[in-house]
């Protein structure tokens, strides 16, 4: 299940972790955006909406857009606000660009358009972040630094994650410069500092845009789960920039739990998600030896990927929490890696799923689901 | 209860027709009631007199749930209830989704039930251009429909574009065509072509409104013909139009014409034009 185009650009942006997004939507895209983002972070409300109702509809959001921008910047402390105008501004022709220019405010303002019938929520995140790449400065080159492209700030296990691949970059002599999207306005705004961007599965436009704009190079590689994900991401960048760093892991952990490893060897599995699901199948494939039965992507057929399921033998279903229907029908385990997820919390920094922790941490998550199931 | 609606090309005479034919059968003691879909909302100028507040209008200000049914139904000549469903100024918003919620609005303060008017008439936009501007064919709203054409190929074409909506609804059982209304103000006034075309469409042309100058000197006035000139025989061609419609049982599904049937009426249309301008004979007729 996709969720369009306005998802991946309330995602890009709501990633500006001081600005205010407001959304010019009515209540329910709104409510969705938002639920996803504060299961794990109920203190993140930065977002307003402009609520459109039947009247605004009817007689155009514009007044309601203008009103509530006013009040945004009333009621938020915030250096900028993010318009958002979704799908029915979009469809009855809202000028956002004329309300935005017609009102002075304290914070600086910019807008863009995601109808989420114009696109996937991919291409929303994509063309969100090139567009707020117009916030960023031209900043002197500090040397083997990074960014990191891809994240957003209601990924599941996002905080975690990027602290453990801070963590590895660090042992390797790499600093990380701006986490996209997940950093002040201050931190994205001075992204082309970075040496080289590192694009973990999404997030190449704005790689492109910045490679054209600034002259960073870039390095598109996939987000790093287990053990080999890792290393390919810590050597590739390395290599990159030249500091010459051989990465070392300690197996130690997987020791102590190899005999549950071995019984687990073959088991049929099934995933979905975004470009996350596919370094996921690559690490249950290749590291724990499961057999992946359905890997699917949220943009295909859902109904499809259900059938599959069915007709397998899959017993460990990998997604996010729409799948929870699913896998209770079939009376299997959910392992829940990827947006959204809405009925986990995930608020332990240490704990990732990404990285050589993240691999102990996955393992252990997956031997626990299946000796406490059924 | 009587329901139907008037559709036609922008500017063809809906509106002028719709209030002197409600003004006409209100003649009879008849409960009538009006409604102007469209958000210029003209329509009941001539029976009221004056521009009436609209549905959206109170919907825009007070909200669905304060509007009560006095603020929105006012009493024209003859006692036809009138109401205008209004939208938004040209331009911003979506007047289409304007006359869903207007419907919507005047089922919820229960203006049928209370009123329980014998013939209810709706005024619709010009062209049918979006979704919320069928709304009256759906069923239950209207019983049948209605197209004024002129002899121009523009508004023949229009009235065509109706009858396809009228087909695309036909499978949910809804509304008919019940005929075609004729204003002769055309470019060449010419009764048989609409005569041939209404053949065509499978339907018969119900009544016929010549050009008349009274028209738009009543509209001066902001009053029907009905009232202003009730003893003018164009005042009576509405009267025999009213009766016609309403005693009306033959509706059909139509069955819209090709474009080169359309381009074949063109040709007539074009031939009479040059036959007329070559003899110099009055264009649009005898007014
Ligand atoms: N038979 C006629 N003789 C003289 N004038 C006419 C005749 N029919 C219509 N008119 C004039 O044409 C003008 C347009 O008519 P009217 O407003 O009824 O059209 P309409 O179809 O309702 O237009 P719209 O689509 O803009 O609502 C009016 O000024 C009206 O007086
Ligand atoms: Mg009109």
């Amino acid at each position: 299940m996709d969720g369009g185009k306005f998802f991946g650009a309330f995602r890009a942006s709501s990633g500006i972790t001081d600005a205010v997004v407001l959304n010019h939507v009515p209540v329910g895209c709104n409510w969705g955006a938002a639920i996803f983002k504060t299961t794990s972070n109920q203190f993140d409300m930065r977002h307003a909406c402009t609520v459109m109702h039947e009247r605004e509809i009817v007689f155009g959001g514009e007044d309601a857009l203008r009103e509530a921008l006013i009040r945004a910047d009333e009621l938020y402390d915030t250096p900028i606000l993010l318009v958002i105008a979704g799908d029915a501004p979009s469809i009855i022709g809202d000028d956002v660009g004329a309300v935005v220019n017609s009102v002075t405010l304290d914070a600086e303002v910019m807008w863009m358009e995601a109808a989420g019938f114009k696109g996937s929520m991919r291409d929303g995140y994509e063309e969100a972040l090139t567009h707020l790449a117009g916030l960023m400065n031209e900043s002197d080159m500090i040397e083997n630094s990074v960014n990191l492209i891809g994240f957003s700030p209601d990924d599941f296990k996002v905080d975690a994650d990027v602290k453990e691949i801070k963590r590895l970059l660090r042992d390797a002599g790499v600093e990380v410069n701006s986490v996209i999207s997940k950093c002040s306005l201050e931190q994205f705004k001075k992204a082309p500092a970075a040496e080289l961007n590192v694009v973990l599965g999404q997030g190449s436009k704005l790689a492109e845009h910045m490679k054209i704009e600034f002259g960073v190079p870039y390095l598109e590689m996939e987000y790093p789960y287990g053990l080999e994900g890792t290393t390919q991401l810590t050597s590739a960048i390395s290599e990159e920039l030249g500091t010459g760093h051989e990465p070392e892991f300690d197996i130690e952990p997987f020791k102590k739990v190899y005999l549950y490893l071995h019984e687990l060897y073959g088991t049929p599995v099934s995933i979905i998600g975004d470009f996350h699901a596919e370094a996921m199948a690559n690490f249950l494939n290749w590291e724990l030896g499961f057999n992946v039965e359905v890997s699917a992507r949220n943009v295909d057929d859902y109904f499809e990927f259900e059938e599959g399921v069915r007709n397998s033998n899959t017993t460990i279903l990998f997604g996010s929490s729409f799948e929870q229907n699913i896998a209770r029908t079939l009376d299997i385990p959910l392992i829940r890696f990827c947006y959204p997820v809405f009925d986990n919390v995930c608020v332990y920094d240490d704990a990732p799923y990404a990285g050589f922790r993240g691999a102990v941490c996955l393992t252990e998550a997956i031997i626990n689901t299946v000796m406490s199931y059924g | 209860m009587r329901k139907f609606c008037v559709y036609g090309k922008g500017g063809i005479g809906k509106s002028t027709i719709v209030s002197n034919i409600a003004a006409a059968l209100a003649e009879n003691g008849e409960t009538i009631m009006v409604m102007g879909c469209d958000p210029k909302s003209d329509m009941t100028r001539n029976l009221v007199g004056k521009r009436l507040p609209t549905v959206l209008d109170l919907f825009r200000t007070e909200g669905p749930d304060r509007m009560k049914l006095d603020d929105v139904v006012f009493k024209g000549f003859n006692g036809v209830h009138c109401i205008e469903a209004g939208g938004p100024e040209p331009g911003v918003g979506c007047a289409g989704r304007g006359v869903i919620t207007a419907v919507d609005m005047l089922d919820r303060i229960g203006v049928f039930d209370d009123i329980k008017p014998d013939t209810v008439i709706y005024d619709v936009l010009g062209d049918v251009v979006c979704g919320g501007f069928a709304m009256p064919l759906r069923q239950g709203l209207a019983d049948d429909v209605y197209i004024v054409t002129t002899c121009d190929p523009m508004a023949i074409y229009a009235a065509n574009n109706i009858c396809k909506c009228i087909k695309r609804f036909a499978d949910r059982g809804a509304v008919t065509l019940g005929g075609i209304i004729y204003n002769g103000r055309s470019v060449v006034d010419e009764p048989s072509i609409i005569d041939g075309f209404a053949a065509r469409l499978g339907t018969k042309v119900l009544g016929r409104v010549p050009m008349s100058i009274l028209i738009p000197r009543a509209e001066l006035h902001r009053k029907t013909v009905i009232e202003y000139v009730p003893d003018s025989e164009i005042a009576d061609t509405f009267r025999y139009l009213a009766t016609a419609i309403c005693e009306n049982e033959d509706r059909v599904m139509p069955d819209p014409l090709s474009d080169d049937e359309l381009d074949g009426i063109n040709e007539e249309i074009e031939v009479l034009l040059r036959e007329r301008e070559e003899t110099g004979s009055n264009l649009t007729g005898d007014v």
